[in-house]
């Protein structure tokens, strides 16, 4: 079942063409991956379907509903964690992701909040202030954050750029484990080409705004006769 | 999945998700002294350097003037709390880098601005009550003065702040950050017009005209009228409140085309960058 619609999507800011007539579905269950150069209009797609940057034209249809005219439905089944956003450093770790579960409003706020902290290993951080922590735990109360409502599309936008690798191990193993058992998809961004080919069922590549190759990472190395997932994204790149 | 959340349009979920802003906000409060110390510091501030200069006048024998000028800073830190805290609740999560997270939840536009002037009554109302306190012990000066009045004045000028808050977040959300400015210094600019410490008549006579277009003008005046032992203007009170309800109706419209510019020109993603 397509979950995500969206269909020849355009932004322009000024002269610069950031979006050029996208077109891009998500299955459920399904991890699609957005692979770019930085200003390839990656985070302008994630924007655009989460609502942040309105489309100058085409259409976004979650959920079988119309994102604009359904915005408060449609994001109450989606979330998103992105390395560039942060949460209010004043506030206990338990204290923004009590507030986030109002946010989305949860039926038990508290409850939700406990098993989260309980699945990121929070408890030892959990009565700390967010400023408080390394770069590396925020990212994980951002995940925990973003699976508050048990989202049917979780957007990430270069999740792991903070983790170590330990971490970045440990997080996509649970992304991997929350698309399997809840069906949740997930539509990533990511520089870590590893990580995209572990956790991805579909590879879209974005080159000035525009999708230039689609697949999985098995089909696009046979396409352009790569070895893996990176010499694939430099071919690409370099055109 | 979706049987952890309450149906997204129901009164419940919108209930949760407007006092899900206050408990976060409250939160944020409590966690930073500093921003407690300046809820009271500014205002007593005020308070001591108004009572100060009232307690000069008083040993000049000039009648009335005592009781105008402290209720004047009195209702004038209403005005300007509530227009600040509304500005400065949007600002932090600028500060923080944490628009987007809010931007991206089911939280909607008319959710989050109650979110803000819920929790912006409260630290008025927590304001007021210390320095009516203090106004009293240090001064003599109890807020019995406003008669009946008092409820009124104070609704009134709380509308007017909030309406001068919201222009501060329009103006940040369609010129940027560096707007900021705007959210802290508008209320400034009604100060001066809106006969706070002096009747209206001593302005020169075109800045009269534009001073009744204030509601907090016909606030000040009428306070004046019952600390001076009149009746309730209720004339000036339905002035003060057709202008209100007008310029929320304004501000409003303003904040909406504001938010749809930000979202068309791509600076929501921008913020706190």
């Amino acid at each position: 079942m397509v979950i995500l619609e969206a269909e020849h999507l355009a932004k322009r800011f000024g002269p610069v063409t950031a979006v050029h007539d996208l077109s891009l579905t998500v299955a459920e269950g399904e991890v699609v991956a957005l692979l770019g150069l930085n200003g390839a209009g990656k985070s302008t797609t994630l924007h655009m379907l989460l609502g942040l940057i309105t489309p100058d034209a085409g259409s976004i249809r979650m959920f079988g509903m119309d994102l604009a005219r359904h915005r408060t439905e449609v994001l109450s089944k989606v979330n998103f964690a992105a390395s560039y956003v942060d949460l209010p450093g004043a506030l206990l770790v338990t204290e923004v992701l009590d507030a986030f579960a109002r946010l989305y409003g949860l039926r038990r706020p508290k409850a939700r909040v406990a098993e989260l902290i309980e699945l990121f290993e929070l408890e030892p951080l959990a009565r700390r202030p967010m400023m408080a922590l390394s770069s590396g735990q925020r990212t994980r109360v951002q995940l925990a954050k973003a699976l508050l409502n048990a989202p049917r599309l979780l957007v990430l936008d270069e999740p792991t750029a903070n983790l170590d690798p330990d971490a970045g191990d440990r997080i996509r193993g649970l992304l991997g484990d929350l698309a399997r058992t809840n069906g949740s998809a997930m539509l990533i961004t990511s520089h870590n080409m590893r990580e995209v080919e572990r956790m991805c069922d579909r590879i879209h590549f974005m080159s000035g705004g525009r999708i230039v190759a689609a697949g999985s990472a098995a089909e696009l190395a046979g396409a352009y006769g790569a070895a893996d997932l990176e010499e694939v994204f430099l071919k690409v790149a370099r055109g | 999945m979706t049987t952890i959340s309450l149906p997204p349009l129901s009164w419940a979920a919108r209930r949760t998700r407007i006092m899900g802003v206050v408990r976060r906000d409250f939160a944020a409060l409590r966690r930073s002294p500093i921003r407690m110390f300046e809820i009271l510091f500014w205002p007593t501030v005020e308070l001591l350097l108004w009572g100060f200069v009232t307690a000069f006048l008083q040993t000049q024998r000039v009648p009335f003037v005592v009781a105008f000028l402290l209720g004047g800073v009195l209702l004038w830190q209403v005005l300007q709390k509530a227009s600040n805290e509304i500005s400065i609740a949007f600002l932090e999560d600028i500060w923080s880098r944490n628009l987007l997270n809010v931007q991206v939840s089911p939280l909607s536009s008319v959710e989050y601005l109650v979110g803000l002037v819920v929790f912006s009554l409260g630290k008025v109302v927590f304001a007021v009550t210390v320095m009516s306190g203090l106004a009293f012990a240090l001064y003599g000066f109890g807020v019995g003065g406003f008669g009946v009045g008092l409820a009124p004045f104070m609704g009134l000028l709380l509308v007017l702040g909030w309406s001068l808050g919201l222009v501060g977040i329009a103006a940040v959300l369609r010129f940027g950050e560096n707007a900021q400015v705007i959210a802290w210094s508008l209320v400034f600019v009604v100060q001066p017009l809106a006969g706070i410490f002096y009747p209206i008549s001593v302005l020169p006579a075109p800045v009269q005209a534009l001073s009744w277009f204030l509601p907090a003008s016909h606030v000040f005046e009428g306070m004046r009228t019952v600390m001076s032992g009149g009746p309730l203007p209720w004339d000036r009170l339905l002035w003060a409140a057709g202008l209100d309800v007008v310029y929320l109706g304004l501000t409003l419209a303003l904040f909406a085309w504001a938010l749809r510019y930000a979202r068309a020109h791509g600076k929501l993603s921008r913020f706190g960058d």
